[in-house]
């Protein structure tokens, strides 16, 4: 699942018009539940099921809700029962639905490999895995905005894993990438669109460098921030909202209760998202919190994506999605604590170099 | 990605158990033995816990505290403190729960044949390490010494007064109890339970402890095992999280990048000390 599909300069390719493109959403939705970028609000986004063409949107910067809400939903019944006499115990079928992903941003791809390894790690978990198994995946490129760090992160914009099209905007319309066997027998099928042989030239957008440190020793700088005092300086400005784990593409920790119908014959097991910023997260019987402070479990909230599972998965666990930063009421930038955590861990070594000499 | 779904056995559905058996132990803590359908074992090891369900009150991680030499029943001991314990204290016999599991590691009984073991319990600590104690009883050959240790708060509150009367007047058990606040009749060892430490003569490279209790008593009996010299890798303790899985999804028991779920709840000390939020 984590092979590394080859660059798109060496994928057939070809070109939809305005037109064409709406043509082929369409398609689409006669072949499978298209689930594609729309409208919400003046100014958001949001992953939702395509009714009508027209009402996609594939030129938009982020949704509030990541995919992750297709394959584990915010809320969910895990069971039923009934508790006249002796219980009754049933678990609700998991519908198993073809669906196409349609424009798709490479991270939020990525993200969803990411999930992958959560949910398959020690117990795979079937809920998952249900939903999760008939999906076919359409990425699309992105222009990063100033929230997007993917790019600092290793994920390329036009990096096509995981995908079977790719789209690329392009004057009056895309080029479509034939990536793996589904794309290409969906555009088979469609035989539409115009093929192009000729070289092609798309530019990729500049680097973003808003990372001071290269990806791959943010593990190692994780190592040496444990005591930080970058902890409790972003803990006096956090609300303790638990916004930025709802809305991240990787967290996956959730709550579970039972609920009683008013007629207190039957009832259910929910699931809902939980989050790890939440006070009483780690709170136990008896009133014992184990992580009872902000800085403490914002501490824990970046180890989770840069160190305690990327040290079992061997991936960052965040995908640069600058969702959490995006929709903090606090205004809260990750990249801004990296950076502060990077600069505390330059500090450390040089002064351990001036004790040295 | 087909097919495998499918096949991947569900996590979050019990089974239906029975309560067959259900003694008040004190005030505020009962056990019940629980059967399995069809007398099912549950086959567990010592140290490991199920999830309870008591439907429409939700789930509770409760550790199994008799030992899998005396299945196909099992045993747990549960303290009243909130929603889903408080009815759980209502139900009698043949009333039903679901069970989950066993969940966790447990002990590594394998690692400690023919050692000393030294057991050291707070309060509700003694339900999980019951389990072991059996277990170490029932198969006594394989085990050197067994010291038992034991911190109750006050003498209404001690556990298993039962079980304990057995093992104070077996000869191949040393056993030791103290009480913080004694009452009237109380004419043992008055005290916290790391009083009890210091007197002990221990072979230390043969002596394996097991540490449970409340949250604050692993730091100051890890004191004194320290201040008697006692190897590290000798020291195991069992850890209680929040939990509302029990299969490491959840992420509520974590402790740093362990899920005490699935790595423990029993840990050795020397991954404890790796584990900055542990104690
Ligand atoms: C590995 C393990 C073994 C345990 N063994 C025992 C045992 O043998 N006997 C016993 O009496 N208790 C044991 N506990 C503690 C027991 O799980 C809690 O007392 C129980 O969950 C409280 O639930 P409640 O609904 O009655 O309390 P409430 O205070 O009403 O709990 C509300 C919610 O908080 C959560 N919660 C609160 N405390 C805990 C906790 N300690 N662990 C997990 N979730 C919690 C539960 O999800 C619960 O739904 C154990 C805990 C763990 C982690
Ligand atoms: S969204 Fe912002 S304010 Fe809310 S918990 Fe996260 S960091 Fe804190
Ligand atoms: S931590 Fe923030 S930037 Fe990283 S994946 Fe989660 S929401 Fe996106
Ligand atoms: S209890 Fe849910 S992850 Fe351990």
């Amino acid at each position: 699942m984590n092979r590394q599909a080859k660059d798109i300069s060496e994928m057939k390719c070809c070109f939809f018009d305005q037109n064409t493109t709406k043509q082929f959403i369409e398609f689409l939705m006669s072949k499978a539940k298209v689930i594609a970028p729309h409208r919400k609000g003046e100014k958001s986004f949001s992953f939702q099921e395509t009714h009508n063409p027209e009402e996609v949107v594939l030129n938009y910067n982020r949704t509030i809700q990541p995919i992750k809400k297709f394959f584990m939903p915010p809320r969910e019944t895990l069971l039923e029962f009934e508790l006249n006499g002796k219980p009754k115990v049933k678990k609700p079928e998991i519908k198993i639905e073809e669906r196409i992903f349609l424009g798709i941003h490479s991270y939020d791809m990525k993200a969803i490999r990411l999930l992958d390894f959560s949910f398959d790690r020690d117990k795979p978990e079937a809920n998952y895995f249900l939903r999760r198994q008939k999906s076919v995946f359409i990425g699309i490129a992105y222009e990063p905005d100033e929230y997007h760090f993917a790019q600092d992160l290793g994920i390329d914009v036009y990096d096509t894993t995981g995908f079977s099209l790719f789209m690329v905007p392009a004057e009056k319309g895309f080029l479509i990438f034939e990536v793996d066997e589904t794309g290409h027998r969906y555009l088979q099928e469609f035989g539409k669109g115009l093929p192009l042989d000729a070289e092609l030239q798309y530019e990729r957008p500049e680097p973003t460098k808003k990372l001071k440190m290269h990806y791959n020793r943010l593990p190692q700088i994780f190592s040496h921030v444990y005591d930080s005092p970058v902890w409790k300086k972003v803990a006096e400005r956090c609300l303790g909202c638990g916004t930025c784990n709802l809305v991240c593409s990787t967290c996956y920790c959730f709550d579970v209760f039972d609920e009683v119908n008013l007629n207190i014959k039957e009832g259910t097991r929910e699931r809902t998202w939980d989050s790890c910023m939440l006070n009483p997260f780690a709170q136990v019987a008896g009133g014992e919190n184990f992580r009872p402070t902000l800085d403490s479990r914002t501490r824990h909230r970046l180890y989770r994506k840069f160190k305690y599972l990327t040290d079992y998965s061997g991936e960052l666990h965040c995908i640069g999605c600058g969702r959490c930063s995006y929709f903090c009421p606090a205004k809260i930038s990750l990249v801004e604590i990296i950076n502060e955590l990077i600069e505390d861990y330059n500090r450390q070594q040089q002064h351990a170099a001036v004790t040295v000499s | 990605m087909e097919n495998v779904a499918r096949e991947i056995k569900d996590l979050y559905t019990p089974v239906i158990a029975t309560i067959s058996l259900v003694e008040q132990l004190t005030l505020s803590e009962k056990r019940f033995w629980i059967k399995l359908p069809r007398n099912q074992k549950l086959n567990h090891h010592p140290g490991q816990f199920v999830e309870v369900s008591i439907f429409g009150f939700g789930e509770a991680p409760i550790s199994i505290s008799s030992s899998p030499t005396r299945a196909p029943g099992f045993e747990l001991t549960v303290r009243r403190t909130g929603r889903l314990t408080e009815k759980m204290h209502q139900l009698g016999v043949g009333s039903q729960i679901g069970i989950r599991g066993p969940f966790g590691n447990g002990f590594d009984v394998q690692r400690f044949k023919g050692k000393d073991m030294l057991f050291i319990a707070g309060g509700i600590g003694l339900a999980p390490l019951k389990s072991l104690i059996e277990y170490t009883l029932d198969k006594r050959h394989d085990f050197n010494r067994l010291i038992i240790l034991y911190g109750a708060k006050n003498p209404s509150e001690i556990l298993y007064p039962q079980e304990i009367n057995e093992w104070t007047y077996r000869d191949d058990v040393e056993m030791h109890i103290t009480v913080d606040r004694p009452d009237a009749q109380w004419k043992g060892n008055v005290g916290v339970i790391t009083t009890l430490i210091p007197p002990l003569e221990l072979d230390l490279e043969n002596t394996i402890a097991t540490v449970v209790g409340p949250p604050v008593m692993y730091k100051f009996v890890l004191m004194a095992l320290k201040a008697k010299r006692l190897p590290d890798v000798n020291i195991y303790m069992s850890l209680e999280r929040r939990m509302k899985c029990g299969v490491g999804k959840c992420g509520h028991c974590q402790i740093n990048d362990s899920y005490v779920c699935q790595e423990g709840p029993v840990y050795p000390y020397t991954r404890i000390k790796e584990l900055k939020e542990a104690i």
